[in-house]
């Protein structure tokens, strides 16, 4: 399998979250033999070749964070501008002329998958944003190939090498699932996202954590970030 | 202070959005400077931010406004003058076009970059993390739309996103439905 791989993150790819797991997705795609071409939303100038390639391929995988409940404003104005064709645009099996495929019409429906990533730990988080996925494959004249849905991510771009290849090491694997299925029903998959919530004693744990060894990591960064303000100014307040 | 975000160019919209809330009595702060200045805070007043033709970026996730200004979006347009009104507002009520079922990412820039009135701290809400609010002021959150649109769908995200904000959903309208949203703005 030959996919389109689209990370529909803003955020540069320097520093995207995103893309560092989709590094992992495309190794364990090479794993099962498959191969992805990457592609950066955050980069306008790629725009338009995706566009062209779009409906010619049979798998397209889109990766993005969850940006207030969904996907990110600038994700949308790329597929809104996408050419949708009409159903009946779609010429069923692809046809394989001398060894290369035609160039006609589109062929058949493409599947079209995504990887929803969050900062937030708890799958409930993402279910909201999952619901919209499925309803955006139908929009866009697609196949739906199912949601990998995954939180706790926001970390990716703030903590050292070592710890970063430890966080995004676990999407090998679904990469290799992947590659292999071309979608991501299995139930293996289904189960990567972890809890939908935290019992109650681990939100005590947590909660304890985000005040203590969270708020003094925050702060580090934002000192690194060259932050003089306390991180709960109200600079609008009046 | 009801704060209502028109990012369509259909002005017949915040037209008849307009002469509604008038006739219920409500004065529209945009319109009087001195009357802006008196009842800032009160119920009663309302203001419409007509920017379907403003600068208004996407968010690019760069959390300068958690981690480096915080407060402050690092995108310095159209939106900065919308976010300080935010601070005083009671309820936000967005106008968006639709687009693929859902709003079209002008309405969804509206959202997306309202990041700065959160903080980076986060804190257990209910049973859900949620990030702290910077300011203390809480803003419900109602959402008109233009066009065709999952509006179940919509429902479902707009008291999804003002739970964000431990604030709820004024709910969700069509254009053709100005009237029941004018009985949710109080």
């Amino acid at each position: 399998m030959h996919a389109l791989i689209i990370n529909g993150s803003p955020r540069v790819k320097k520093y995207s979250n995103t893309d560092k797991i989709l590094e992992k997705i495309i190794s364990g795609m090479k794993d099962s033999g498959s191969t992805g071409e990457l592609y950066e939303i955050s980069d306008r100038k790629q725009w338009e070749e995706i566009r062209e390639k779009f409906y010619h391929f049979d798998h397209i995988l889109i990766a993005l964070p969850l940006f207030v409940e969904c996907i990110p404003g600038l994700l949308l104005e790329f597929l809104e501008t996408l050419p949708v064709p009409a159903k009946d645009e779609f010429a069923g099996e692809r046809k394989v002329t001398e060894g290369s495929e035609t160039d006609s019409a589109f062929s058949k429906k493409p599947v079209l998958s995504f990887l929803l990533q969050s900062g937030f730990a708890e799958g409930c988080q993402l279910r909201c944003g999952e619901e919209y996925l499925s309803i955006l494959s139908g929009k866009l004249g697609c196949e739906y190939g199912g949601t990998l849905v995954k939180g706790n991510n926001f970390g990716i771009r703030l903590v050292e090498e070592k710890d970063r290849e430890k966080m995004v090491l676990p999407y090998q694997r679904m990469g290799q699932i992947y590659g292999e299925e071309g979608n991501f029903f299995s139930e293996e998959c289904k189960k990567f996202t972890g809890p939908e919530q935290f019992p109650g004693w681990v939100r005590v744990m947590v909660g304890l954590m985000f005040k203590t060894f969270a708020k003094k990591s925050f702060d580090k960064a934002a000192k690194e970030w060259g932050c003089t303000k306390s991180l709960k100014d109200r600079p609008y307040e009046t | 202070m009801i704060l209502i975000v028109n990012t369509t160019t259909d002005r017949t919209i915040t037209e008849n959005l307009h002469a509604a809330l008038e006739q219920n009595g409500f004065s529209d702060a945009g319109a009087d400077a001195k009357k802006e200045q008196k009842n800032k805070k009160g119920n009663n007043v309302y203001e419409i931010v007509e920017a379907g033709e403003s600068r208004i970026s996407p968010c690019i996730g760069c959390n300068y406004c958690w981690l480096k200004t915080p407060g402050i979006c690092s995108i310095r347009d159209d939106y900065e003058e919308i976010l300080k009104k935010m601070v005083h507002a009671d309820q936000l009520w967005v106008i968006s076009g639709t687009a693929l079922g859902f709003m079209d990412h002008k309405g969804k820039n509206i959202y997306d970059r309202i990041l700065p009135l959160a903080t980076m701290y986060l804190h257990f809400k209910g049973k859900q993390m949620r990030h702290y609010r910077r300011y203390k002021q809480k803003m419900d959150f109602g959402l008109i739309y233009s066009g065709e649109a999952e509006k179940a769908y919509l429902e479902r995200w707009n008291g999804r996103a003002a739970l964000n904000f431990e604030s709820r959903s004024l709910g969700v309208f069509s254009k053709e439905e100005i009237k029941e949203a004018v009985t949710c703005m109080h």
